[in-house]
């Protein structure tokens, strides 16, 4: 008797131990994780805001607010900003239109055909942007088979499509961001409870009534959040206000501060400041708002948890319809932009889908790239870029995930200061963080290392949410069991921790894999002579009217990219995380 | 196409067959010698890179041995990148050219002041006074149209016709502060019709609605040929040649006055290689290396490498052309760059 009070004694003490004294030793490691991340994140804005601040007049430098009052007085610069907010709202509306039609049909009814929303899914997001946005282009431009082939038949003069303007920008990003809703509506669809669904049908409520007061309003914060999402993301957009916007003269914030860096020689930095500070103000506010929004999303999440299977909707004679749908999807979101990047990657100069042409094709740009070697080096940089950033991002996420779960003081702050890089478009970035290093005396500028501080940056919050997520699935219980085992903190951490979140970083490490190998703006800014990335020499054939051979490129390595896809995709399913980390 | 293949073979036989009856112009071997410790050079070129600079990289690598690690952007990319380079106190790149910008390093003696021996037979024009560049080509800016779209022989051949209501919406041109862009044309316009009547012309030339887009003139006359687009305003009319050789529905319009511009070369003053540099130089501007520029359809400098097709260079009778040295762009550029805003964007 008295030995077993001995024993619960040693083990009280023991705990009481493990519990304070190790904390100490944790808090060294919340302000390393602090430090890491304030010199990640703290430059770039540092720099932007005092060259917005920074005025240098007949040789004086002084701190004043006059290049925000130039900036706003600009000519067109409010035209710009409402054209911004129309973009990003029409394009989050349609992303969610389709990618929710789509992934309702998936996840809640009895449609057929349902494979090819994921095949569509997965493929598209090894796709790079670049090649997407002109591979719909190519499609709807005025020379495209189906203006053309619209002239054909009518014999008119004009166009059927006018895709140089607001709507055709809205269309493209629309279609760009829909695979993402479908999987994130898609995993708040599946774990729905139908339990209410049922109590509103036993109620007497039809199958459409239903939808509309029970499915619909229950997920309506998730789709809300989601909209606020697509939204954000589209401020910041760059590539389909560049390609699609500037030739129908649609100016919106970000290709403004681009042109404002291109227009001059030397480039009006200042202004450009200005601009890109004012943009993270507006972003910064859609984003707390967003933060707001998910607050009380997890709220609602509280049916999560349970194994059950929402019941599935038969459709009954309109089953067919739900398969023409998702069929439809397919076509337009994968076969045809596949298609026409196909056709003209074949031919030696582009020529619209016509009999007069068929002659002319030919695999040459197929060879001149397996011949050329100055692909395979850039292939290496990608890699090389892609893996380390993804690496480093989610180890130092995992554990500023894991203090912060465990609460330790000072790691909720810590977690924020992770996610604020959110507010930088992806230009505005690459501009701050170019700044931060000229004014170094480090030779960091025009290495491949630059690029991937920059990626370091952009892909902390991807990485936060992964961990964070996969981190409230493990119990402390498991790291109170080592540590009476006499186990230090850090070796419970990398023995129990670590391994048991391994399948949400591996899916986080996957996702910001592939975000690196395919985003431009930031290589396009920062790459030199010997970093160049696939993604900027895409964008190199694009400019140089290279267009076939950037077809063949894009294909190629959309190929490789989707098999990554498939293993992400796969990960992602097994850690029960979800595709975006969003639990 | 398979006897031009053949008729190009049968040039770069001749060439080879010229370099070993007669020796050329002796070059340093010392400094062929420093290049070759050197092993590589970092260039940074306006050319676009399948027509000229893979080849010329290619080229280069083959004679000498000497590695080239070519990077493509615009001028003002280029000249950005190098200012970037040098502000931060590291020079990654050894060799640049362009249109325009040249003349802003100057300013901040990023250049080095040094001219080529193989450029000292060449016409005085073609050589900055002050010896921080020299000229490798010459380019020519004019209209070019898709003869699908417009018949050849009803394509517009003066300024007024392109004011032509037909034309509305069909016109595009790149959009950048560059003397291949719409500010260019702005500046042939004022500089030959005089300000008032120029801008009056300007004025009436926005109501065609042309597009300002955000990429080289070479990928403007791409959308063109593609029938993006009927008319693209102040492209390189040999890049209009080189796309119709491959059966493109392209061609160019001999405009009075065209805009003409050097493409300069200049080796930085801190260059990491600087002996593979100034050899570089020295190849573009040997005959050989000039005639890689012929090959390629471009305009070379050197008198005695004339282009493949005369038409391209402006004979001073019935295709004329007004002349820019890049301080000269550079000086009048904000200015053209400022009202081609005003009016087009």
């Amino acid at each position: 008797m008295s030995e077993a009070v001995v024993k619960a004694t040693k083990v009280e003490t023991r705990s009481l131990w493990a519990r304070f004294l190790p904390r100490d030793e944790r808090v060294i490691l919340v302000l390393i994780i602090a430090a890491i991340f304030a010199i990640l994140v703290l430059p770039p804005l540092v720099f932007l805001v005092k060259g917005a601040l920074t005025i240098t007049q007949g040789g004086e430098t002084r701190i004043g607010l006059d290049r925000f009052i130039t900036v706003l007085s600009l000519k067109g610069i409010w035209t710009s900003a409402f054209n911004s907010f129309v973009f990003a709202l029409g394009s989050a509306l349609l992303a969610l239109i389709i990618g929710g039609v789509n992934a309702w049909l998936v996840e809640r009814t009895d449609t057929p055909f349902k494979p090819l929303a994921y095949l569509t899914t997965i493929i598209s997001l090894g796709t790079p942007y670049v090649l997407y946005t002109s591979a719909w282009l190519l499609l709807l431009s005025r020379s495209g088979p189906i203006n053309s082939w619209y002239r054909e038949l009518t014999g008119e003069t004009g166009v059927l499509i006018n895709v140089y303007g607001l709507g055709g920008m809205i269309l493209i990003e629309g279609l760009l961001w829909s695979p993402l809703v479908f999987l994130l509506l898609g995993s708040t669809l599946r774990n729905f409870n139908p339990d209410l669904e049922e109590a509103a049908r036993m109620s007497g409520a039809g199958t459409w009534e239903t939808l509309r007061r029970i499915t619909f309003r229950l997920s309506l914060p998730s789709v809300l959040a989601l909209a606020m999402l697509v939204f954000i993301r589209t401020v910041e957009a760059f590539e389909v206000p560049a390609l699609v916007g500037l030739p129908g003269r649609v100016h919106v914030l970000t290709t403004d501060i681009y042109e404002m860096m291109h227009r001059t020689m030397p480039p009006d930095v200042g202004s450009a400041s200005t601009l890109s500070t004012l943009l993270l103000c507006v972003v910064a506010v859609l984003l707390w708002y967003y933060g707001r929004l998910t607050r009380n999303a997890e709220r609602f999440a509280t049916i999560t948890g349970k194994n059950f299977r929402p019941n599935k909707i038969p459709l009954g004679k309109f089953r067919f319809l739900g398969g023409a749908v998702l069929v439809l999807n397919f076509l337009c979101l994968l076969i045809l932009p596949m298609l026409i990047l196909v056709w003209a990657s074949l031919l030696p100069f582009y020529q619209t889908v016509r009999a007069s042409a068929f002659k002319l094709l030919s695999f040459k740009h197929y060879f001149r790239i397996f011949e050329s070697d100055r692909y395979l080096s850039l292939l290496g940089n990608t890699l090389l870029v892609a893996v380390v950033t993804a690496t480093i991002v989610m180890v130092i996420t995992a554990i500023a995930a894991w203090l912060s779960v465990r609460k330790l003081p000072g790691a909720r702050m810590v977690d924020q200061l992770g996610t604020v890089p959110l507010v930088f478009p992806g230009i505005v970035l690459g501009v701050g963080v170019m700044q931060f290093f000229l004014s170094m005396p480090i030779g960091v500028y025009g290495t491949i290392w630059i690029i991937v501080w920059a990626f370091l940056i952009n892909y902390l919050p991807y990485g936060i949410r992964y961990s964070y997520a996969g981190m409230l699935q493990v119990h402390r219980e498991l790291e109170e069991a080592a540590a009476v085992s006499g186990a230090s903190p850090f070796l419970a951490f990398r023995r129990i921790v670590f391994p048991l979140l391994a399948p949400s970083l591996v899916a986080g490490w996957l996702f910001i894999f592939l975000l690196a190998t395919r985003v431009l703006t930031l290589p396009v800014l920062l790459s030199g002579p010997s970093s160049q990335t696939m993604a900027v020499a895409m964008f190199d054939l694009w400019s140089n009217g290279q267009g076939p051979e950037l077809a063949a490129l894009g294909l190629l390595w959309s190929f490789a990219m989707t098999a990554v896809a498939l293993i992400f995709y796969f990960f992602a399913r097994r850690s029960g995380v979800g595709l975006y980390g969003q639990g | 196409m398979a006897l031009r293949v053949f008729h190009r073979r049968s040039l770069l036989i001749a060439a080879t067959l010229a370099a070993f009856a007669q020796p050329a112009l002796a070059l340093d071997q010392a400094l062929i010698d420093a290049a070759k410790k050197e092993g590589q050079v970092t260039w940074y070129t306006t050319q676009i890179i399948d027509q000229f600079a893979r080849p010329a990289a290619q080229a280069f690598e083959k004679k000498y041995g000497i590695k080239v690690n070519y990077v493509r952007a615009n001028s003002n990319e280029v000249a950005l990148r190098v200012l970037n380079e040098a502000r931060a106190g590291k020079m990654q790149v050894d060799v640049f050219d362009g249109t325009g910008a040249t003349a802003a390093l100057k300013s901040e003696k990023i250049p080095a002041k040094w001219i080529p021996e193989a450029a000292k037979r060449l016409p005085a024009n073609y050589i900055d006074p002050e010896g921080y560049w020299v000229a490798t080509n010459l380019y020519v800016l004019t209209p070019g149209y898709n003869t699908e779209m417009i018949k050849k022989g009803t394509q517009p051949k003066t300024f007024q016709d392109l004011l032509d209501p037909k034309y509305k919406g069909k016109i595009a041109w790149n959009s950048t502060a560059s003397s291949s862009a719409g500010p260019g044309f702005v500046g042939v316009v004022l500089n030959s019709m005089g300000e008032e009547k120029g801008m009056a012309y300007l004025r009436e030339l926005a109501k065609q609605n042309p597009s300002g887009l955000a990429v080289a003139a070479r990928q403007v006359l791409d959308q063109v040929i593609a029938g993006e687009y009927a008319i693209a305003l102040n492209i390189f009319n040999n890049h209009a040649v080189i796309s119709a050789a491959k059966g493109a529905p392209v061609d160019w319009v001999p405009m009075n006055p065209a805009l003409a511009v050097l493409s300069v070369i200049s080796v930085t003053k801190d260059a990491p290689h600087p002996n593979a540099g100034r050899l570089l130089l020295e190849f573009l501007l040997s005959e050989d290396g000039q005639k890689i520029y012929r090959d390629a359809d471009y305009l070379p400098v050197d008198p005695n490498v004339p282009p493949n097709d005369l038409s391209l260079r402006p004979d001073g009778e019935k295709f004329k052309a007004i002349y820019k040295t890049p301080e000269e762009i550079d000086k009048e550029m904000p200015r053209w760059a400022e009202i081609f805003k005003s009016l087009f964007r």
